[in-house]
């Protein structure tokens, strides 16, 4: 018997992907603070709750990023517990309304052991009293706070916990893409030499893509239910994910409409073709055209940059590698099971 | 290969008598099916009026565009299959069942008209993507009913073939319609404009393309 490589690397890896996705802790962050805007000259009292946080170890620092890249410190804070503490803040200087390094700040809190943790959206607001002389306040610069390198997986505002999603939501995703264009191959391969083996070869891949593919669909509806706050949103990306199902279900019905081997065949292997260009245009081409709330479209950043961090990136390529040789190993099981029915009926 | 084309048209025109019945039918039930929906609805107003003109289009399409391979007898299937060439026969069916749905949508958008006692704002706008719009059509149902012939249940099989393939080119064609009768402010019907277009062109590559390999049994 032939071993099989590629089936022995898809249990580890598939295994690892479980593991780390569901295991791996997420960075400490910021999970919510109030209030959300600070006056100036009068004595400020931000209550930040951190999620993940160990603001008892060590000394915990809290600061105001300004737009001008500089940072002004809290004068008090109180640490609460591990994961609660109140910063105390006094602006003894005007937030002229026209200044744009005064308009949006950033929270940050510093601590030793967990680096620095940042909450967006901090509104500073100009004092009712115009025109009074305040102290120039001291400033320092970002490389202050303290880095600190972990394997861990990013904290990110709203997405939280669901970060983990990426691994299977975006891994399944992806898998489904290059069975389904293999799947393409094999068709073609059908119409060019009229070789039968190559249309079940093509037609079990594309079941198992359509199987990912309603896979992909549950997830991601999942992560938008915790994050967009409902199962079913009417982003356009959604809809024509759901369009594109549609269309690779009916390549399966009509493949079991027709009974008549060879014009099933090649029917079923041009429907594939057509279907599968019609899932790229309706998935990669027309959302972009339009809002999505999905990254990558309607001016949303793509996977780039910070949005996938190297943690990430150590689960989630492997993840795609994991679902792609799972896909393929179900996909032979399917198209072994789809030979012995044609040898059975000839 | 042209005259060719145009004979295959012509023949259709005059040798299909039973065609023409079927056309005439599908006008009918057009109408009907128009006074039906005014009467029950009593007054269509706003977006519904673009939203139910859409999908009484797309229902009138299938039914003029979706049989265009199936409703002929095998005996003259295999007269085709001796006499014309695969893409030449396509392209003639392709421009038959564009005037066809061009008359027939003539027809709905002046009982529209009639019926609800409204012009259209922007005839210009609304000329544009009706056309692409049915284009659009044309080339989705024109390549499915090819594909669906061999089918065991075609009828169906041509509507779930064909439904997923005709929501993008309907939710295009009515966003700017929409736009093209003042209901919605859009600065980008431009780029609707040019992605419908780009279907109708996908579509009829793809139709001249695969059309060898599903003529013949």
């Amino acid at each position: 018997m032939k071993l099989a490589w590629w089936k022995l690397l898809a249990i580890p890896m598939m295994l690892y992907v479980i593991l780390a996705g569901t295991l791996i802790p997420l960075k400490p962050g910021i999970y919510t603070y109030s209030p959300t805007r600070i006056t100036a000259y009068e004595d400020e009292k931000i209550k930040i709750q951190g999620y993940n946080t160990h603001f008892e170890a060590g000394e915990t620092k809290v600061w105001v990023k300004l737009l001008n890249d500089r940072m002004v410190p809290a004068h008090r804070v109180n640490v609460i517990n591990e994961t609660n503490l109140e910063a105390s803040f006094k602006f003894t200087t005007d937030f002229v309304r026209e200044d744009p390094a005064f308009a949006d700040a950033t929270l940050i809190v510093d601590t030793p052991s967990d680096g620095y943790s940042i909450a967006p959206n901090l509104r500073l607001k100009a004092s009712e009293v115009k025109n009074r002389f305040g102290v120039f306040m001291d400033t320092y610069p970002l490389t202050r706070l303290t880095q600190v390198d972990d394997f861990k997986l990013p904290f990110r505002q709203i997405l939280h916990e669901t970060i983990r999603n990426t691994f299977f939501h975006v891994a399944i995703w992806m898998a489904m893409f290059l069975l389904l264009l293999v799947s393409c191959y094999h068709s073609i391969q059908y119409l060019r030499k009229g070789d039968l083996a190559a249309d079940r070869t093509s037609a079990s891949l594309t079941s198992v893509g359509l199987f990912f593919g309603i896979a992909g669909l549950l997830t991601g509806s999942m992560w938008a239910k915790f994050t967009w706050g409902t199962f079913w949103t009417n982003d356009i990306k959604l809809n024509m994910s759901a369009i594109a199902m549609l269309i690779y279900f009916a390549y399966w019905l009509l493949r079991n409409s027709i009974s008549d081997i060879d014009s099933r065949a090649r029917t079923s292997s041009v429907y594939n073709l057509f279907a599968f260009t019609s899932l790229m245009i309706l998935v990669m081409v027309i959302p972009r055209f339009s809002d999505s709330l999905h990254p990558g479209n309607g001016g949303n950043p793509a996977f780039a940059g910070e949005d996938l961090d190297s943690t990430l990136r150590a689960v989630f390529y492997p993840a795609i590698i994991a679902y792609t040789l799972l896909g393929f190993w179900m996909a032979q099981l399917y198209r072994r099971y789809l030979d012995l029915l044609y040898n059975h009926n000839d | 290969m042209l005259t060719r084309i145009y004979h295959i048209i012509r023949k259709d025109f005059l040798v299909g008598k039973r065609e023409r019945q079927a056309f005439l039918a599908s006008l009918l039930y057009l109408v009907a099916i128009t006074f039906v929906v005014f009467k029950v609805f009593g007054t269509l107003e706003g977006p519904t009026r673009m939203g139910v003109f859409w999908i009484i289009m797309v229902f009138i399409s299938i039914n003029l565009v979706g049989y265009s391979f199936s409703l002929v007898s095998d005996r003259r299937r295999l007269n085709h299959y001796q006499l014309y060439d695969p893409v030449e026969f396509l392209l003639a069916k392709l421009l038959t069942n564009i005037f066809k749905l061009i008359v027939a949508g003539i027809l709905l958008i002046g009982l529209f008209m009639l019926f609800s006692a409204q012009g259209l704002k922007n005839a210009a706008l609304f000329a544009q993507i009706y056309l692409l719009a049915s284009f659009g059509l044309v080339g989705v149902l024109t390549f499915v009913s090819s594909i669906a012939v061999y089918s065991s249940n075609q009828m169906s099989m041509v509507t779930i073939l064909s439904l997923p393939l005709l929501i993008p080119v309907m939710m295009i064609g009515m966003r700017v319609s929409l736009v093209s009768e003042r209901m919605f402010f859009d600065t980008s019907t431009g780029n609707s404009l040019l992605m419908l277009f780009g279907i109708d062109l996908l579509m009829v590559v793809l139709s001249v393309l695969f059309i060898s390999f599903t003529w013949k049994p």
